[in-house]
Formats: C-alpha cells, structure tokens, sequence
C-alpha cells in the first residue's frame, strides 16, 4: 500500500514543478529579469499584481521561480543524462572488455572518494561558471555512482543462462549489451535516474547559492537564496518561494525513485 | 583477516593515488597563468617569467607532479596567493572549527536516528514509523541552507538565544564555544539524520527476523534485552559504516554550512580557493581533505570487521 503513496505522491509535486516549467514558456506575470525600483520589497499578497511579492529589485518572485525552473530542470536532467549514459558506456566497456576493467574502475573509485561537492566545485574551478559548467560538473559527479552500478549488474547477469545462450549463438558484444543487458538493468537504471535528478537539484542549489553556479542576473533558485541573505532579516519572505520550489522538486523525484525501487526491484518482499 | 586489512590498506592507497593523479590534472587545465594571477596584471613580463620560472611551472606536467607528490608527503603542499600563507598552516588553523560542529553534528545525528530508527523498526507501519520516515524524506529534501537561514532569523535574530556567526575556539570560552557550533551543527545533523535513520531501521527489521529473536523471546527475557542487547547489537554493522562516511565526508568541509554561519573552517577555504582561483591553496585542500576521508573509510571499515564476530569468523574460515 505505503510504496504506491511515495509514487503517487512523487508523480505529482514532479508534475507541479513541470507545470510551473510549462507555464513558463507561454505565460509568465512579468520579465523575470525587469527591475522596477518603485515595488521593491512588495509582500507577497494574493490579491494584488505580485502573488509572491518582489524582491530588492522589485523583480516580481513568481515570474523569476517560474524562470528558474527551467535553470534547475536543464541543469539537473541535462547532467543525470549525461552522466547516464557516460557511466552506462564507461560500465560496460569495464565489465564486458577485461583489460580495460582496472583502469576504468580505479578512476571512478578516485572519483567517488571526493567528499560531497567538492568535486563538483573543482570542476566549477576550470570550468566558465553557468549552465555549461554547471551541467558538466554535476555529470562528473554523476558517471561513477551510474557506472559502478551497470559493472556490478553486467557481471551478475553475465553467468546466467541467456545470455551464455546469445553468447554461443554468436551474438556480438553490441547486440548483448542492447538486446540483453540493457533491458535487464532498466529497472534499476530508471530508479537511479529519479534519485539522482534529486541530488542533481540540490547541488545545482547549493553551487549556485554559493555563487558558482548560474550566474546573475539569471533566475535559479539557488541564486535567489543566496540573494535574499542580505534582505532575509527584514524580509523573510523572499526565502519561502525558492526554498519550497527546491524542496517540493528534491522530494518529488526522491519520492518517485524510491516508489519505483519498491515496485520495480524489491516487488514488495522488502523491509522498506 | 590479516589479508583482509593488507587489501583494504591496498586499494586505499591506489585509489589516493588516483584523487591524487585527478586532482593534479583537472586543476593544471586551468587556463591563465598562476605566476600573472599572483603578481596582478600591471606585473612586467619579466617578472611573471620569473616567478613562472620559481614556481617551477616551466617544467614538464609529470615532473610538476611528481615534485607536487614529493611534497605532499613532506606535508608541504606550497603557500596559497590570496593569504600569503603556507597552506599547511591555513588548513591546520582551519580544522578545529568544521572538526568542531562535525563531531558535534554526528552525536546528534546518531542520537537522533538510533531514536527513531529502532522505534521505527520495532513498531513497523505504526504512526511512529510513518511521522519518522516522513521525517527522514521531507529532511533529505530540505536543503541546508535553507534551514540554517530559517535558524538564524529566529534563534538568532527573534529570540536572540544564540549567535548567528562566527566562531569562539574552545580555549577562549567554553559556553562561547558551545554556543557559536550549535546552530551550525543542528543544521548539519538535519540533513544527516535521514540516511542514517533509514540505515538502522532496515538493518534492525532484518535482525528482528533473526532466528536468535525467537530464542530470546521464547526465554521470556524483557523488551530492553531483547532489543537493544540482542537486536541491536546484531544491527550495528552496516550503521556504523555509514556513521563513519558521514563524519569523514562534514569533516571534509561543510562548505555551505560554513558559508552562511560564517566559520572559518575548511569548507570556507575551499570556497575561497574556487573564488580567488587560488590553484595551490585549492589542490592542497582537495588533496587532504579527500586523503582524510579516505583514511577515516579505511579505519572505520577495520574497526567494523573486529567488532563484528561474524565478519571476522568468515575472514578466518571458520564460518
């Protein structure tokens, strides 16, 4: 019962947040970035021009969350996929091509060991900070946990029955790894997928909270945080909007990552 | 069990050497010329040639990284251009603070999901074990900057109980201290908590399954024994692996934490390496504080294996 309500549940905070991203494209109450001196600092009221109020520019909040929904959601899905499919690729050519396993599995070891985001804030350093950097550093950071996970299931599955019968057949390396491995791990991979467009989220946030990440005068929210510091004392408001854009789009795919994982890999025999 | 840490030992060392390797090369990509950065751009040509030159940066990329390695184990990691300063001593001054509030931040992680993880466990699908685990989910989402802004404005700035910023080392004032790491380190255990919580409540539901349970049931010992000495103590393994991981990786650096609380703990210098593109002071500090992660691992990983009979049974073959 309870792994359907986490789905459920997921599916629909990422639906709103996708709405938001929609909506973004057709309508928006204002320029995200028009400054208009005059209604700064306006609280946020339901009945009046400004839903979420302005900030210390007078930029008006709701247009600028609806923005930067599309800086989160490009940076995040842009690095999980990259990274997918960087770690995919990286993963099987360890576990299918014998030489190669060493190497390419020491490097993600070296690369799983750089703690939190520190790596991703190296990478930030030599690369030129915004979507670009941002999506590449988080892809970095990303390709170790995708592609331990594709060695380890390649060399679990690689001794059954089936695929010793495609090998004997003839199969090529290529045709096993697309007819065979890949639908075998798709349930996993999906899974992964979900949870790490999460972690992707937060640490786009955080980067570019810190002021490495998107840069102004561009909306993320992340940035609007880290905007609102100076204000936030006599201006708590202009926190609230960024900080439950993150939080309903952290728990909406954390959510449907661990339903998926309840339904598509421990089909209910599980502890969770 | 001897092979068992000489392997462990092994692969520690090949896999700093590969950060090591990482380190070094992703940060020599950058472009500019740290001898210009460092002298500014009114510096004459000659000038920065030379400094070039003492810096060694003329020399071919392995010979850099071999003399870098060199003295890395000397623990002379050079002297970082925005302080001035040697960056041995910079990290040093640095690790009380965010040594500090991680210490302080795992007690009250551990306290809190051994808490709620056990009863989460023993009382499965009760209202507990819902309000804890939606606890743990709405906790992994909630990013830490956030809480500690909501923090500072109401305990520091409404209620005025506790400071907002900086740090008060130990030897100055003992209730200062305590006082300037608590917000930070309640932020921090926040956002631990969840996986640790979600750690403990599976590894106990699968200990309560245990054979040994029903014995200890069937002995009609009381609800403390059989939970906390026979449940407890056989669900403790894959708990403090991760406790281990998680104290290695905030000692590592807690940068936003230390940002928004204005500590001057590594996390800190890390930011102001990245900002300032201070190569030298960053390279240093990716290199310790990834090599004390990865040593902190190793060391939790063996001392898991010796209080964990069974580990160390099967490691000997008896099992």
């Amino acid at each position: 019962m309870r792994k359907n309500v986490s789905l459920i549940l997921g599916i629909i905070l990422v639906l709103i947040i996708i709405a938001v991203w929609a909506l973004s494209f057709i309508y928006m109450p204002y320029p995200p970035n028009e400054m208009s001196i005059p209604s700064k600092f306006l609280k946020p009221d339901i009945d009046s021009e400004h839903i979420l109020g302005t900030d210390n520019f007078g930029r008006d909040i709701l247009s600028r969350i609806m923005y930067g929904s599309r800086n989160v959601l490009l940076v995040a899905i842009g690095s999980v996929t990259l990274g997918t499919l960087l770690g995919i690729f990286l993963g099987a050519v360890a576990a299918m091509k014998r030489f190669a396993d060493t190497i390419i599995m020491r490097i993600m070891d070296g690369l799983m060991a750089f703690p939190g985001i520190l790596l991703a804030m190296m990478l930030v350093t030599v690369l030129k900070r915004g979507i670009q950097g941002s999506i590449i550093a988080i892809s970095i950071f990303m390709v170790p946990v995708f592609s331990r996970l594709v060695y380890s299931m390649i060399l679990d599955t690689e001794t059954l029955l089936y695929i010793k019968a495609a090998k004997s057949y003839g199969s090529s390396r290529r045709q096993i790894f697309f007819r065979h491995y890949i639908p075998a791990m798709l349930p996993r991979l999906i899974t992964q997928f979900s949870s790490a467009i999460g972690s992707a989220v937060m640490i786009e946030t955080s980067l570019s909270f810190l002021g490495l990440g998107i840069q102004p005068p561009f909306a993320s929210w992340g940035l609007m945080l880290s905007e609102s510091r100076q204000f936030f004392l006599g201006y708590p408001y202009l926190a609230v909007a960024p900080g439950i854009a993150i939080i309903i789009t952290v728990l909406g795919f954390n959510l449907i990552g661990d339903g998926l994982n309840d339904i598509l890999i421990n089909r209910g025999n599980s502890n969770e | 069990m001897l092979s068992y840490v000489l392997d462990r030992f092994k692969s520690s060392i090949v896999v700093l050497f590969v950060v090591s390797f990482i380190t070094f090369f992703v940060l020599m990509i950058i472009p500019g010329n740290p001898a210009q950065l460092i002298l500014g751009t009114d510096a004459t040509p000659e000038a920065i040639a030379e400094l070039h030159a003492a810096m060694g940066l003329d020399r071919p990329l392995y010979q850099q990284y071999l003399s870098w390695l060199l003295d890395l184990l000397k623990l002379d990691m050079g002297r970082s251009y925005v302080y001035g300063e040697s960056v041995t001593v910079l990290i040093a001054r640095s690790i009380p603070v965010t040594f500090s509030i991680s210490i302080f931040a795992m007690i009250l992680a551990v306290f809190i999901a051994f808490l709620f993880g056990m009863i989460s466990a023993i009382k499965k699908n009760s209202i507990a074990d819902y309000f804890s685990r939606s606890i743990m989910q709405l906790g992994a989402a909630i990013p830490s900057f956030w809480i500690g802004m909501v923090f500072i404005v109401y305990f520091g700035v409404k209620l005025k109980i506790l400071p907002v910023s900086g740090f008060v080392p130990i030897e100055q004032s003992f209730a200062g201290f305590v006082k300037s790491i608590t917000l930070p380190s309640v932020v921090l255990a926040i956002g631990e908590v969840g996986t640790l919580l979600r750690i403990i409540r599976s590894s106990m539901l699968d200990s309560l399954k245990q054979d040994y349970m029903d014995m200890a049931r069937v002995k009609g010992l009381s609800a403390g024994k059989i939970y906390i000495k026979y449940a407890l103590r056989g669900a403790l393994t894959a708990p403090l692996t991760i406790i281990g991981m998680q104290f290695a990786k905030l000692a590592g650096g807690t940068v936003v934490i230390e940002t928004i609380f204005a500590l001057p703990g590594l996390g800190r210098l890390v930011l102001t390496a990245v900002e300032h593109r201070d190569i030298v002071l960053l390279q240093g500090l990716v290199m310790f504080i990834t090599a004390m992660v990865i040593i902190i691992t190793l060391f939790v990983d063996i001392s898991v294996m010796f209080l964990n009979p069974r580990i160390k049974k099967f490691q000997q073959g008896e099992l």
